[in-house]
């Protein structure tokens, strides 16, 4: 009672001495660490107020205070000072080290643990580096050469599109290798099977920070679910103190990166009809450049279009982020609000648009209970182009279309052909395709509302027992709308003249729901021994419905409702649901922070597998030794020096819902009539594909922290793995594949990463950083040692011993010098002017995998300027040139071709060259002749920015002030003759989740990389 | 009591995960069923049987690869249009090898869908109680399953009467749940003879000749489809008195002039004994076979005209000309246009039902058959020929009245998928007219006019995924 009685007083008698002794003024400094450099985002605070502020980049600060009061300031890592306010306008503070605090603290699966205490290799990708790329990049992309180990591949340049992750190579060899992100303890569900993604989603701005696990010591705890590695999202959160007002915006534009060879032009392509025609390759014969008189012949060079610049634009690239943050010491608060847009670089098709919400909050309701919601919602639209292999994508059209047709059709004179409404007609070309009109005639998108909450109660229950309860919730609402409008490209040839236009409207809804409990006991023996244990309960349910429509018959494109169709023509329903229940026990000990061991057991129960195979052990030890913390390491060069192993085991869980039945399904119809055709073969024997993965690193930090790095080396086995296999045909299976566990694969490797500060002065700082990963991998072991074939054409191969997909190719010999005929090995190692499939053969140490891959960065900054380039780059890997196949074959001679095609055999002794055209037949046939490597070095962004002084913008009432301008993928260096950075091949070929994809194994004219620039101002109130 | 409520907030967090296990193992599939327990009535059987028809109809109907057309277009009855798209231009040039892609993978891989699809029924028809509507489905279900593997071993391997080492050659693998050939999913089957397919596939007809139905509605088969199937697979096999019994076992009148036009635009039904039907209301966005040989936007974009040859051959007198070919117009130039599958009345989507066998056929097998046994074939020709031309002179004999009758069945059948085979059944090259493909001959020829009867080519070769994942097939030679 009496001590209530003081805190109800409390506020009166501070209200009582402001009003006696009021006597504001400002005061300013400079607040510096222990070395006398600038410390920028110090905490000032006026104590027992919420009035606050916070240093800028020089280190200055100001804030209105009334003498005889407190400000204290704080900084992580820092020791807390405390200064009284005098009769001094100028208060300078030197903060020291606190060697507690700097205990940089990481988040670990199920909870965050002091990073000197952990046992886990886990990179930290934060805040800073996200913000210097593009605002609408999907976060995934983001992680390219941040971290060693992250192998990320942009899928294609579509905006919005998310990207191949790999943690650490290979971890399944079916298609879904994605890790598992779980974002403030909610795990997203990613099903690249049906491209459903809440990635690209997320606002990346929002973003504290990603911590990327990749050893069994933390991905154990995700038993099923982690065998792919684990990157957890950590959202920005409030920090006590006045709110803070943040606003950034941007603005820029993109366009497709430049070839790297050259398109013939409308001369170029006419004369080579000519030569292929006088040679007498049937294709070429009635071909313009062939068949036309002089005077034609010049008519049509007078035409000479560019198809890429005919159907690409400049991308216009837009960001505006607003949040706001603050809170007092029992509640805390990050509310946020985003725009972006990226219109992409097709013609006549917008891009991708995603307006985002957050409000994180956190609320200390009892001494015992403390209660945290987080909330986002976010809206995205995007256009979707035709990503498939043929010229209603308007990527492969830009490389087929002859240079000598136009966009729009053309009168003999070169005037304009207008229709009956005066409007340019669209050349339907030779391809007989409009592909300019057929992007607004056959229009694609679709819209997603995500929605992710979070509620966590976290109990103190003693010094000992405690327990975190937490309800994750995720929904997603799909929405895809498609139309062939009336009179449209499509419309025309396919639709029904009697009812003109179609529609289909399609909604889908994701609904999961995690649930997981741990309760924690955490002790401390003889003031030594620490040590704690956790008890985990989880469980997960994913439901989606899904609901489609589908009309014919509308009155005008401009309404875009199945109301208003004549006749309805599909609909449909479905739903699946898939449950995951976990428990897991985890335990810590540590002596003293010098040594340390740490162990889990989990056990997961999965609906995908059959009633024998439901559950999975998982496990995992790890031990880690401070040798820093040591006596005898004091007065050392070393702040950091921590070995660490581990060993343990995941699974993967990723794959269709009830593999395990053989299923009859009723989607197709015959003459109207319902079909009852069986869709799978079951596999009732499948059960878990596990991985076991060793791990022994060690970090350090050197010479006061300048020089940090940490070394890994890993083995990682998959065993049992999964895969839809291919069988034969003549079992009648619909994609000829049966989900099996096939075998065993190992990838092993090193990881290295360092960051140092090259120069440290007050106002100049250079810092260099990098890190590369090694990746060896070989398949160890297939059911009955048999090769399995595989990949989107068959041009993969799997066989014991060798690395994972390799190349699996009728091996090219190059040209006769004699005739110009192409040359082949048939499988005794002969030469021979021969082709045949059965020449397939394994391309040793040739695969899509690459042998090394990384990032590194260097950063200048001079007092309020700063300039970092963060560059990528990757080895070893092939990847086959579709694109380049297409663009100099002998067949492919009636539409655009590359200049290299000229450079083909035309007189005995030619080396170097194609094949002769008159050999036709052999030359267009898959080979190694158009398998390439994959190598690159790419400077993904360049920023350079400014932050104001504080002298110049306190006059108009700014915290801080920043310009910047930066640049993507302004250049690469390369061998490949095409864009190296491959994902995606053709969508509509081979997507994540269809039997036999590899990412990156082939380029098939899907959307292309952008390069971008753009500039932007940050404010801070 | 407030540590009463930790009590209750922790009970409740743990109370929560009590029922998991059971939700976790009550999960069913929602939209599918099982193919173990779902086959118990009349209804459900008919469903699969359907099932089975629309794999055939994938095969047949696919806008790329459709059997109703790429027979022809590996044959002299068309050539490749050089302003085209020049779709399938790799059979139509004889490029193809065991990893091109198109009819080549796609025939092997549907097709013994729909034998599983067939087999499914079959082995689980007991479930029925015996009568006549168990039989129709028996008879339907063991049909359809010789229709699937009579396509893939006349595709892939050879027919009995084209060469004197056919029947011992490698023909498919002939799938029966009855000899337990569909209990391994992994079974890596070998090819059996050409010999012992055609003997399995007849089995297969004549036991469902015995059990099918009258009559069993549009797109289906009855006794009479069974039995026009059979005269085509006795004609394939040499067995000449039989073609003649089963074709005089089918009672379908033979379409009149007349009812041609309303025949390819699925107004009419005249002659059809076997068709695959498409509901172009309810499967609007289903397969249109039309765009095998062109597509109709703000102009034609032609893939394929009539050989030049083999449209000046057709007599002016006939009066199917009018009805099968159109003057196309595509960049500029005229060609002669192929007509049968431009879309039903008043549409040029190309979407129509497939003709698979028509009253014609028989009547033509018969004849076959008739002057094969120096029986009296002139006045069987004459049935057809009296419907379809104004005057004719007829009267022929011996070798011209063979000429004929094969002449016949070119202009009657053409463009249905038939000529490649009648080809490759007689043992006869492909010989294609070296003029071009614009209306007037001008243009460009077909890079390969002529196909020597003894080509391998005549024999598609097994696609390279099942090279690839089934160890015991061969390849047919020349691949």
């Amino acid at each position: 009672m009496k001590q209530k009685l003081t805190w109800m007083l409390t506020p009166l008698l501070v209200l009582f001495m402001t009003f006696s002794f009021a006597q504001e003024k400002t005061v300013t400094g400079v607040v510096t660490d222990q070395s006398g450099l600038p410390l920028p985002g110090v905490s000032v605070v006026v104590v027992g107020t919420t009035n606050g502020s916070q240093t800028d980049f020089d280190g200055n600060y100001a804030i209105n205070v009334n003498q005889g009061e407190k400000l204290r300031f704080s900084y992580l890592g820092q020791k807390t000072v405390t200064m009284s306010v005098g009769a001094s306008n100028t208060i300078n503070v030197q903060l020291e080290e606190d060697a507690e605090a700097l205990e940089e603290v990481v988040v670990v699966g199920y909870g965050s643990r002091s990073k000197e205490l952990s046992t886990s290799a886990i990179s930290t990708v934060s805040a800073e580096k996200i913000e210097a790329f593009v605002p609408s990049t999907s976060i995934d992309n983001i992680l390219q050469g941040q971290a060693a180990g992250v192998q990320v591949t942009a899928a294609n340049g579509r905006p919005g599109n998310t990207a191949f992750v790999q943690i650490r190579g290979v971890g399944s060899i079916n298609a879904q290798t994605t890790p598992l992100y779980v974002i403030d303890g909610v795990p997203i569900p990613i099903d690249t099977e049906r491209d459903f993604n809440p990635i690209s989603n997320l606002n990346p701005s929002d973003i504290e920070t990603f911590s990327i696990l990749k050893d069994a010591a933390t991905v154990s705890k995700y038993g099923s679910r982690g065998a792919n590695g684990v990157i957890l999202i950590t959202t920005k959160r409030g920090k006590a103190g006045e709110a803070q007002i943040k606003f950034s915006s941007s603005y820029g534009f993109g366009e497709k990166i430049p070839d790297n060879f050259d398109v013939m032009n409308a001369s170029q392509k006419l004369e080579l009809e000519r030569q292929y025609a006088a040679l007498g390759v049937g294709a070429a014969t009635s071909t313009p450049g062939a068949t036309s008189s002089p005077a034609e012949l010049a008519r049509l060079i007078s035409l000479d279009t560019d198809w890429q610049e005919a159907l690409l634009k400049n991308s216009v690239i837009q960001s505006n982020n607003l949040s706001i943050s603050g809170g007092d010491e029992k509640l805390t608060y990050f509310l946020s609000l985003g725009y972006d847009k990226n219109s992409g670089i097709i013609q006549n098709i917008d891009g991708f648009e995603r307006i985002s919400t957050r409000l994180n909050t956190n609320y200390q309701a009892k001494d015992w209970l403390n209660i945290g919601a987080n909330v986002s919602v976010s809206r995205s639209t995007t256009d979707l182009p035709r990503d498939r292999n043929n010229v209603q994508n308007p990527i492969s059209a830009m490389y087929t279309y002859n240079p000598y047709e136009p966009l729009f059709l053309t009168n003999d004179d070169g005037s304009l052909v207008t229709d009956s409404q005066g409007e340019n007609v669209y050349n339907p070309t030779r391809q007989g395709f409009q592909v300019a009109n057929a992007l607004i005639t056959e229009p694609e998108d679709t819209r997603n509302l995500l929605l992710i909450g979070n509620l966590t109660a976290g109990m103190t229950f003693s010094d000992k027992f405690s327990n975190n309860f937490s309800v994750g919730l995720i929904s997603n609402r799909y929405n895809r709308t498609s139309r062939s409008l009336a009179g449209g490209v499509l419309n025309s040839i396919v639709g029904s003249a009697a009812f003109p236009g179609t529609q289909t409207d399609e909604l889908e809804v994701d609904f999961e729901y995690n649930v997981n409990n741990v309760f924690t006991y955490s002790d401390t023996f003889n003031g030594v021994h620490n040590f704690s244990a956790s008890f985990l309960l989880e469980y997960n349910e994913n439901i989606s419905t899904d609901l489609l429509a589908s009309g014919r018959g509308f009155p005008s494109p401009s309404i875009p409702y199945l109301d208003v169709a004549a006749e309805a023509t599909t609909v449909g329903s479905v739903e699946s649901r898939r449950i995951l229940f976990s428990q897991g026990l985890f335990m810590d000990y540590d002596y003293d922070g010098k040594y340390i061991l740490s162990g889990s057991v989990r056990r997961d129960g999965s609906s995908r597998f059959g009633p024998d195979n439901k559950y999975g052990y998982f496990y995992s030890a790890s031990a880690a030794w401070n040798i820093a913390n040591e006596s005898f390491m004091e007065n050392s060069i070393f702040n950091t020096l921590k070995l660490r192993a581990s060993y343990g085991t995941s699974g993967n869980q990723n794959i269709g819902d009830f593999q395990y039945l053989n299923l009859l399904d009723f989607a197709n119809t015959y003459n109207g009539q319902t079909t009852a055709l069986p869709v799978g073969v079951g596999n009732p024997q499948i059960q878990w594909e596990s991985q076991a993965i060793f791990d022994v690193g060690v970090e350090f930090g050197l010479f006061n922290n300048r020089l940090n790095g940490v070394v890994d080396y890993f083995k990682k086995n998959s065993n049992e793995l999964l895969l839809d296999r291919p069988i034969s045909y003549t079992v009648g299976d619909e994609n000829n594949s049966i989900f099996s566990n096939i075998g065993e694969i190992e990838n092993s490797g090193i990881e290295v990463s360092l960051s140092g500060d090259v120069i440290r002065t007050q106002n100049f700082k250079w810092t260099l950083g990098g890190n590369i990963t090694f990746i060896d991998n070989e398949v160890v072991e297939l059911v009955d040692g048999e090769d399995i074939v595989t990949g989107t054409f068959g041009d993969n191969i799997l066989r014991v011993g060798e690395e994972i997909n390799s190349y699996y190719a009728v091996e090219y010999a190059g040209v006769n010098p004699a005739n110009g005929e192409p040359l082949y090995y048939d499988l005794d190692g002969n030469v021979t002017n021969e082709f045949s499939d059965s020449f397939q053969q394994l391309q040793e140490g040739k695969s899509p995998i690459a042998d090394f891959e990384g990032g590194f960065y260097t950063a200048f900054s001079y007092k309020g300027f700063g300039l970092r380039g963060d560059f990528v780059y990757k080895g070893g890997n092939y990847i086959y040139n579709f694109q380049r196949s297409s663009g100099i074959s002998i067949g492919n001679i009636a539409s655009s071709q590359r200049v290299e095609a000229f450079n083909y055999w035309k007189q005995p002794g030619d080396t170097d060259v194609l094949p002769s055209p008159v050999y036709q037949s052999n030359a267009d046939q898959t080979s190694t002749r158009f398998l390439e490597k994959g190598d690159y070095l790419r400077l993904r962004t360049l920023t350079l920015d400014y932050n104001m002084p504080r002298d110049m913008i306190d006059g108009i009432g700014l915290n801080s002030l920043r310009f910047f301008v930066a640049g993507q993928n302004l250049f690469t260096i390369t061998d490949f003759n095409g864009d190296p950075e491959v994902g995606l091949g053709s969508a509509e070929s081979g997507e994540p989740g269809d039997t036999g994809f590899v990412p990156g194994s082939f380029n098939l004219f899907s959307y292309p990389n952008t390069r971008s620039y753009t500039f932007g101002v940050e404010v801070g109130f | 009591m407030k540590n009463n409520i930790k009590l209750l907030v922790l009970l409740f967090s743990f109370g929560f995960f009590l029922s998991c296990d059971d939700e976790l193992n009550d999960l069913q599939p929602f939209v599918e069923g099982n193919p173990e327990t779902f086959f118990t009535s009349v209804s459900a059987f008919q469903n699969g049987v359907d099932g089975a028809y629309r794999q055939l109809w994938n095969y047949y109907s696919d806008p790329g690869s459709g059997l109703q057309g790429i027979p022809d277009i590996l044959s002299d009855n068309v050539t490749l249009v050089r302003t085209g798209r020049t779709s399938n231009s790799t059979y139509f040039d004889y490029r193809y090898v065991a990893s091109t892609a198109g009819p080549i993978d796609f025939y092997w891989s549907e097709a013994y869908e729909a034998v599983n699809v067939a087999n499914l029924v079959i082995a689980q028809i007991d479930n029925l109680a015996d009568g006549a509507e168990k039989d129709n489905i028996l008879g339907q279900a063991l049909a359809i399953r010789a229709w699937a593997h009579f396509d893939l071993v006349r595709f892939y391997g050879k027919i009995p009467t084209q060469s004197a080492d056919a029947n011992a050659s490698l023909g498919v693998v002939y799938i029966k749940a009855e000899d337990g050939d569909t209990e391994d999913p992994l079974a890596e089957p070998v090819r059996e003879t050409v010999a012992s397919n055609y003997a399995e596939i007849i089995g297969d007809l004549e036991r469902a000749a015995q059990l099918i139905g009258e009559d069993n509605g549009e797109g289906k088969l009855d006794v009479n489809g069974v039995y026009g199937l059979l005269s085509r697979v006795y004609l394939y096999n040499g067995e000449y008195q039989k073609v003649i019994d089963a074709a005089n076992k089918v009672d379908v009148e033979l379409a009149t002039a007349e009812d041609l036009e309303g025949l390819y635009t699925d107004v009419n039904e005249a002659g059809l004994v076997v068709e695959l039907a498409i509901n172009t209301s309810s499967e609007s966005t289903g397969n249109n076979v039309g765009v095998l040989y062109s597509q109709t936007t703000a102009s034609d974009v032609l893939e394929y005209a009539f050989d030049f040859d083999f449209f000046n051959s057709i007599d002016e007198d006939d009066l199917r000309l009018g009805v099968i070919s159109y003057i196309g117009e595509n960049s500029g130039n005229q060609y002669n246009a192929i007509a049968k599958f431009l879309g039903e009345t008043g549409e040029v989507n190309g979407r129509v039902d497939i003709k698979v066998l028509r009253a014609e056929e028989v009547l033509l097998n018969k004849a076959e058959a008739q002057f094969e046994l120096g029986l009296d074939a002139l006045s069987t020709l004459n049935e057809l020929r009296d419907l379809r031309y104004v005057a004719y002179d007829g009267g022929e004999a011996g070798q011209d009245l063979e000429d004929a009758i094969q002449f016949e069945r070119r202009v009657e059948l053409s463009f249905e998928g038939h000529r490649f085979f009648d080809l490759k059944r007689r043992g006869e090259p492909v010989m294609r007219s070296t003029m071009g493909d614009i209306i007037d001959g001008s243009g460009t020829p077909p890079d390969f006019p002529t196909l020597a009867a003894d080509n391998f080519r005549f024999q598609m070769p097994i696609p390279i995924a099942e090279i690839n994942s089934n160890q015991n097939i061969v390849q047919n030679p020349g691949y």
